[in-house]
């Protein structure tokens, strides 16, 4: 299988590279190395010339894109619902994005279209990199949080948890974001328990991937 | 260290002040004063160096500066100011606590106040071989680059073996960073590709880019680094996606600690005109300084003071904020 990883930094790439493989469970390679986006709201403005530039000029399968929620809307299951699209939700929106950005191409190198798969950091990456870690953190939490208007933890608290620091280096963000991913050992049920909407989405995106019929 | 500068008649900078922090980030037009506060901490830097006034600093209306320091400094006021029929401050008032102690902890302060450097990097002049010279000190313009790190080689052999590394895991182009004996006794900076049979590339075959990068980590690897670095554009040069690890290079002088190294935090003041730079402070607006100028005069202000854009970063980028014009910052416009 060849993909694409859209992401805002390399620390986030290297840590998106290793869950990927976890979720599809067998080897991998990238077409495009590093395509990077500035964050939202760049991602969607990149978005449609970057799904253009892989379907005409490379052979990847599909492309992953995995923003920070920030303050914005979480994907919940109601937003699955056939027709939803919540316009605060980032995952929505780049659903959206990728829908119209793949309508009207005529099929190219063997394909029909290059496949999709969105999730959402919530808040931010820092609480994935958490998991298993800090039983505290989860998007329940956080939606919770979002509902009494007392958020139980911020970008920064997060930040000092995984880095000790609110300004690592690069080098440093991505040895940790390394770190706590292979504490997963290939296993991401945690993750999706934890995570269900943002990282679950993300993860069923990709096994939809390896259907009969699909890319794979 | 320094607390906090307030201006009065100063250039542009006609009534308006600013608190610094570890570190900061400068954004405005030309003409805006950005240039002006760092002009300001090399006058301090000259004054210091001189007997303070016995008078206090003269209250008609010409030029004032007046300086707050952090802790242990906390207790000491610096004003420079000028007599009546001069325009350039040159009078430096202190007030401070008094007896030997407050004596002692002037003369500790006035000589870091004397280590304030700033930096405008010139990378015509650094690409020359340099004459070699016993000084580890990076000059103003970055010219002296290959004395330096010939220094360093000889003197400092951990300090240029840190700087080595660092410069090969930012660029792995390279296999090697080196300074050689040049033509007529000087010493000239190098580098080798790892590509293209190891040849000896000499410095005015590098990029721009390459060689500000160079002249950074000269600043952040120093081995007996000032109290306060001015660096103008430090930005210029570089590739956007590689202004992080600019930041990150900034940051080891700031927060020495966070990157695990044991020496005295510096203060930085820089400047920029990359919206892709600032893109990168968006967690940390407290370190962010917009001067913006209204008619003659010149003002500042902290991106954390300013509430209404910290909203609309949730559904923008800092860089394109500032560029619109909503931040201030921006020239004016005919
Ligand atoms: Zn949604």
């Amino acid at each position: 299988m060849k993909l694409a990883i859209l992401s805002e930094s390399p620390a986030d790439e290297a840590a998106l590279q290793v869950l990927v493989g976890y979720v599809l469970g067998r080897p991998f390679t990238t077409v495009q190395a590093s395509l990077r986006a500035r964050g939202w709201p760049s991602v969607e403005q990149v978005l449609p010339p970057i799904v253009r530039h892989l379907h005409f000029n490379t052979d990847a399968d599909g492309l992953v894109v995995v923003v920070d929620s920030d303050d914005s809307v979480v994907h919940t299951s109601e937003h699955e619902a056939p027709g939803y699209h919540h316009a605060l939700c980032r995952i929505c929106r780049l659903r959206s994005v990728f829908r119209r950005a793949t309508k009207n191409l005529p099929p190219a190198r063997g394909r029909e279209r290059v496949l999709r798969a969105v999730g959402l950091c919530v808040p931010a990456i820092e609480a994935w990199l958490l998991c298993g870690h800090d039983t505290s953190v989860t998007e329940q939490a956080w939606l919770d949080g979002q509902i009494s208007g007392r958020q139980p933890y911020t970008r920064r608290e997060l930040k000092w948890r995984v880095y000790g620091t609110e300004r690592p280096s690069l080098q440093h963000e991505t040895q940790r974001a390394l770190q706590e991913v292979s504490r997963h050992h290939g296993d991401v049920r945690r993750l999706e328990n934890d995570f269900p909407n943002g990282f679950g989405a993300l993860a069923r995106d990709l096994r939809a991937w390896q259907l009969p019929g699909r890319a794979g | 260290m320094i607390a906090a500068v307030q201006f009065r008649n100063f250039k542009a900078l006609r009534s308006t002040g600013v608190k610094l922090a570890p570190f900061n980030l400068v954004l405005g037009p030309n003409g805006s004063g950005k240039t002006s506060l760092i002009q300001a901490l090399l006058r301090l830097r000259a004054l210091a160096g001189l007997a303070p006034a016995n008078e206090p600093p003269a209250t008609d209306g010409g030029p004032r500066i007046d300086f707050a320091f952090t802790a242990p400094y906390q207790d000491i006021g610096v004003s420079l100011g000028c007599h009546a029929d001069e325009l350039v401050c040159n009078v430096l008032s202190v007030s401070r606590p008094p007896g030997p102690e407050g004596e002692a902890l002037w003369e500790k302060l006035r000589a870091k106040l004397r280590t304030i450097r700033a930096y405008l990097f010139d990378h015509y002049a650094m690409a020359v071989p340099a004459k070699p010279a016993d000084s580890a000190e990076l000059a103003s313009n970055g010219g002296n680059l290959a004395a330096v790190l010939a220094v360093w080689r000889e003197k400092h052999p951990d300090a240029y073996a840190a700087l080595q590394a660092e410069f090969l895991r930012l660029m792995p182009e390279f296999g090697a960073l080196e300074v050689r004996a040049g033509a007529g006794g000087t010493v000239e900076l190098g580098t080798r590709l790892k590509a293209n049979g190891h040849n000896f590339i000499t410095a005015d075959s590098l990029s721009q880019g390459t060689l500000y990068q160079i002249a950074l980590l000269v600043l952040a690897f120093t081995p007996a680094p000032p109290a306060v670095v001015c660096i103008e554009e430090a930005d210029r040069g570089m590739h956007p996606r590689s202004l992080r690890e600019v930041r990150d290079t900034l940051y080891r002088l700031s927060y020495p600690q966070d990157l695990g190294m044991q020496r005295a935090p510096v203060q930085v003041i820089t400047t920029t005109h990359s919206p892709y730079l600032l893109d990168q402070f968006r967690e940390q607006p407290q370190e962010v300084i917009l001067a913006s100028k209204q008619g003659q005069a010149a003002t500042f202000e902290r991106l954390s003071d300013r509430t209404d854009i910290l909203e609309l970063m949730k559904e923008a980028h800092l860089g394109d904020l500032w560029y619109s014009g909503i931040l201030g910052g921006i020239p004016g416009e005919t």
